[in-house]
């Protein structure tokens, strides 16, 4: 084979596998385990956890942004905060077809536009039956602004393409991601974690987290808008904050260190543990299915923790930063997204380099990447 | 708030607001006038007073950041103003020289 034809081939060759990851009709496979993630211009990727290779990818029927994606339990349909945090769409993702649209702004009347953006806010029930958001309304008046209260906003996940809430409490401001308990309830992070009765609105305090009252320690700093479904179905944040020597609070002798705030969605039990020194920053952290004791953490560096011990077991360099990490459910493989299109995969025992994937298209940005099994 | 001290206009207005028991009425807007109304400061320094732990390259933090409105002061407002400043694609490790100035009349 000369090398014109060769280069014919390897092109055919490329076509294919392009045309053959972006078809769109291309089903999942019962039983394979998949990675989802989203990146610009309006992409929602699919990947093979077996082969680590792109198995599809939707294109998206809104503008990206952030990219918050939650999967329904019977992992058919994606949600994704989409249109810079105005809009939630449900994607069927054996077929990319929309199924369901929230525009989380409302029209008001004609005179007072209300406009509202979700904050990485929104999740899907237990039994897939409803959609949750907590949306930020401002009135947009003739000569003025007026800031609403944030509501928590209950879809039907059966409402279709024009969603509107089937019921509306109001709820606290600041609050961004969300995951559905067993229970029929909602967690829902800010200020502090709440759990959230979705029948009446109530919102109860479930972890303080500015309110809380550990003696010598500094509020915690909580940046945190990830809103992974784990394998351990848990509902997971990491914290910073400074232990004090004693009551003085000296902040030139205090220990600053590293934590993270756990709930079980299944029990309902939270846990607050502090997981070692703060010598860097990590931006999100998964525990292994594997072995719970493990934390994996990422932003410039991907770092392996033993949670009991306080202890870094390992550390990788990396050739960018990433925002979010992301285990299989065997523990064996980590995956680190977010910021750029690619994604790199490493090997979870060894902290190696296994392999990178790289997504059509543009930045992935803050979005939320979840492993599912089908 | 003891280690804070007021030095803009906006931080002040916080400040006389808390003074006179009427917290409850100023409220982030970021949703509707743009970015510049968040009080997110942006990322001129990294948490511990350097630049080392900045996100690396730049461009790998670009679209996360200027979603949300974090880096008001440096990059367009995409949440409402200027959406589609990634209309080229959007790889901006790639693509960087296309993410430009805006003027009005991009909007």
């Amino acid at each position: 084979m000369d090398k014109k034809t060769l280069a014919c081939a390897a092109l055919i060759a490329c076509s294919f596998a392009a045309a053959a990851a972006t078809d769109p009709d291309k089903a999942l496979k019962a039983g394979n385990e998949y990675l989802i993630t989203a990146n610009y211009p309006d992409n929602l990727n699919v990947i093979d956890m077996q082969s680590d290779k792109i198995y599809k990818s939707c294109q998206l029927p809104a503008y990206y942004g952030p990219g918050t994606i939650q999967m329904s339990p019977d992992k058919k349909i994606a949600y994704i905060l989409a249109n810079h945090y105005a809009d939630i769409y449900g994607i069927e993702v054996d077929s990319c077809k929309p199924v369901f649209h929230a525009a989380l702004m409302e029209k008001t009347d004609a005179e007072n536009d209300e406009y509202a953006r979700s904050i990485f806010s929104m999740t899907v029930s237990r039994d897939g039956k409803e959609v949750y958001a907590i949306i930020n309304p401002s009135l947009v008046l003739s000569n003025r602004y007026e800031v609403q209260q944030p509501r928590l906003q209950v879809y039907a996940a059966d409402g279709g393409l024009k969603a509107r809430p089937i019921r509306s409490f109001p709820a606290p401001r600041q609050l961004n991601i969300m995951q559905a308990a067993d229970d029929g309830s909602i967690y829902v992070a800010g200020p502090n974690v709440y759990k959230v009765n979705v029948q009446t609105g109530k919102f109860d305090i479930a972890v303080p987290s500015r309110d809380w009252q550990r003696p010598n320690h500094a509020p915690p700093d909580v940046l945190y808008i990830w809103d992974q479904q784990t394998y351990r179905h848990d509902f997971f944040q990491l914290y910073s904050t400074a232990r004090f020597k004693d009551d003085k609070q000296d902040l030139e002798t205090a220990d600053f260190i590293y934590g993270f705030f756990d709930i079980d969605l299944a029990t309902g039990k939270t846990e607050t543990v502090d997981f070692g020194p703060l010598t860097e920053i990590y931006f999100t952290g998964m525990r292994s299915p594997k072995d719970p004791n493990l934390l994996f953490t990422v932003l410039h560096r991907l770092v392996k923790h033993d949670i009991k011990a306080q202890k870094q077991l390992q550390a990788a360099p990396l050739d960018h930063t990433y925002y979010c990490v992301t285990l299989n459910k065997s523990g064996s493989k980590v995956y680190l997204s977010g910021t750029l299109n690619d994604i790199a995969v490493f090997d979870a025992d060894k902290l190696t380099p296994i392999t990178k994937i790289t997504l059509p298209g543009g930045d992935m940005g803050a979005t939320t990447t979840q492993a599912f099994i089908r | 708030m003891k280690h804070l001290k007021a030095i803009n206009n906006k931080a002040q207005k916080l400040e006389q607001a808390a003074a006179e028991d009427r917290i409850e009425e100023v409220v982030a807007m970021s949703s509707v006038a743009g970015c510049s109304t968040t009080t997110d400061p942006g990322w001129e320094i990294d948490a511990f007073g350097g630049v080392a732990s900045l996100c690396q390259p730049m461009e790998a933090d670009l679209a996360g950041c200027a979603d949300p409105c974090w880096w008001p002061a440096q990059l367009p407002d995409l949440m409402t103003t200027y959406p589609r400043w990634y209309k080229n694609g959007g790889d901006s490790a790639k693509d960087w020289r296309e993410l430009g100035s805006v003027f009005p009349d991009d909007k």
